[in-house]
């Protein structure tokens, strides 16, 4: 193994390198936040009584999460490339869209998953139903699926990485202009795997840390 | 788009059979490789087994494409050796399928009550017997619905292979789209060839898990 490592060239590209990281962060975050509102929505409606609103969920879930996240990208960046949106808010479009169809089905499962008793005896107290879902519903569908949206958002911070293909700056992209420059291929990868692998650890503890307290507020 | 469709047909439908080709080896080599790692961790062998947790741990923690780079670009420069996108996408995907693969069979083989283990060891079988005969059939069957879900999510990330600039079905679409610049029906076409190649996979899984899961009491996939 004739490799000289040099890890001087990395540490001089040190703001590429971080600006790559707060990019995936946020690309991250606002991937999560559409992919829980996308998700709740389509979720909700997966688990009401009303037909329609069920087979319009069973569309959704299968027809969006059985095509690559790739094609979702390309779809916003190129299919509708007349509209010329930003690069960053292809990624983001395609992320939420993407993972909004497993968040749906986790919310579907949660809230199924409550018994109708918790909905039938609030109803005796005289709550309305639109307090019923938020006060009770879904904290407790919240709840039951926080593992499971953990290892969604860590899920999230890793497909954030293919936004580097329609040249959005994030970790993975700075990577190979790093690369490009500098010719220290091992050393640039190996230094975003490790920041990749800190990302996922702590995103999924972040989550399962605020999931509980978001229930147990809405409880006070 | 029906001049589209009949002028870049040979070439799409060659994008077509690579990603199956890639999709289907990945399965294969990847389940394979699998199973050793599985099973190491669930007999907790010493040194091995912990290197096995690692290697999952590592894998379910990178992001594929960061996977696909390593095996494209870093490691050929680490060791200095060449390899092309197609071989290095396979591999990728082979050391990436597997980690999950193991960690879903270590789900199923963990499912299987320990009662059955208590009976097998009271009939007098050895440690090795009671895991050959009974942990693993049991483990396996119970970890074929994950398994094929495995597929499915492997069948959609092939198509990451675009980004070394492999020509699967998703790189001919964007090289096709590059000369005539028709977007929306080239993404369709692909949209639609990946949601009947995943919805068919899922209904071998379903198909698979009738056959082999019988009702065995006490035992149910969720453990």
């Amino acid at each position: 193994m004739g490799y000289r490592f040099d890890w001087n060239p990395i540490w001089h590209h040190r703001d590429q390198v971080l600006s790559g990281l707060a990019i995936t962060i946020a690309l991250s975050i606002v991937g999560l936040l559409g992919a829980l509102a996308i998700g709740m929505a389509v979720g909700t409606a997966g688990a009401a009584r009303a037909r329609p609103l069920r087979v319009f969920a069973v569309l959704y879930v299968e027809g969006v999460r059985n095509v690559p996240l790739l094609l979702h990208i390309y779809l916003w960046f190129l299919g509708f490339s007349a509209i010329q949106l930003p690069a960053f808010l292809c990624a983001a479009l395609g992320l939420s869209i993407y993972s909004g169809a497993y968040a749906a089905e986790l919310f579907r499962t949660g809230l199924t998953g409550v018994p109708a008793q918790q909905s039938e005896a609030a109803a005796a107290l005289g709550l309305r139903r639109w307090t019923i879902l938020r006060k009770v519903i879904y904290p407790q569908a919240f709840r039951a699926i926080a593992p499971s949206l953990a290892s969604l958002s860590s899920q999230l911070v890793k497909d954030s990485s293919l936004a580097s293909v329609v040249a959005v700056g994030e970790l993975a992209y700075e990577a190979g202009a790093i690369d490009a420059d500098t010719f220290r291929t091992f050393e640039v990868y190996a230094t975003i795997t490790v920041l990749y692998l800190l990302l996922v650890t702590i995103s999924s503890h972040l989550i399962l840390r605020l999931v509980p307290t978001v229930g147990e507020r809405s409880h006070g | 788009m029906g001049d589209l469709l009949v002028r870049n047909a040979p070439f799409l439908l060659a994008g077509l059979r690579a990603t199956l080709a890639l999709a289907g080896w990945t399965a294969l080599f990847g389940t394979i490789l699998a199973m050793p790692v599985a099973l190491l961790r669930y007999l907790d062998v010493p040194v091995l087994g912990r290197a096995c947790a690692a290697y999952i741990w590592f894998i379910r923690g990178t992001p594929l494409l960061v996977v696909l780079l390593l095996c494209y670009f870093a490691l050929p420069a680490l060791f200095g050796y060449h390899t092309t996108a197609s071989a290095a996408a396979l591999v990728g995907f082979v050391v990436f399928l597997a980690a999950y693969a193991a960690q879903d069979m270590l789900t199923g083989l963990h499912s299987v009550p320990r009662t059955l283990l208590e009976g097998g060891a009271a009939l007098g079988l050895t440690r090795l017997q009671v895991i050959r005969l009974i942990v693993v059939p049991l483990g396996a069957r119970i970890a074929v619905p994950a398994l094929f879900g495995q597929y499915v999510r492997m069948f959609k990330y092939t198509s990451v292979a675009s980004a070394l600039g492999a020509t699967e079905l998703t790189g001919s679409v964007l090289l096709v789209n590059g000369r005539v610049f028709q977007p929306l029906p080239l993404l369709g076409i692909a949209a639609v060839v990946y949601l009947v190649v995943c919805l068919s996979i899922s209904m071998l899984g379903r198909w698979a898990q009738v056959r082999l899961v019988p009702g065995v009491v006490g035992l149910s996939p969720k453990g």
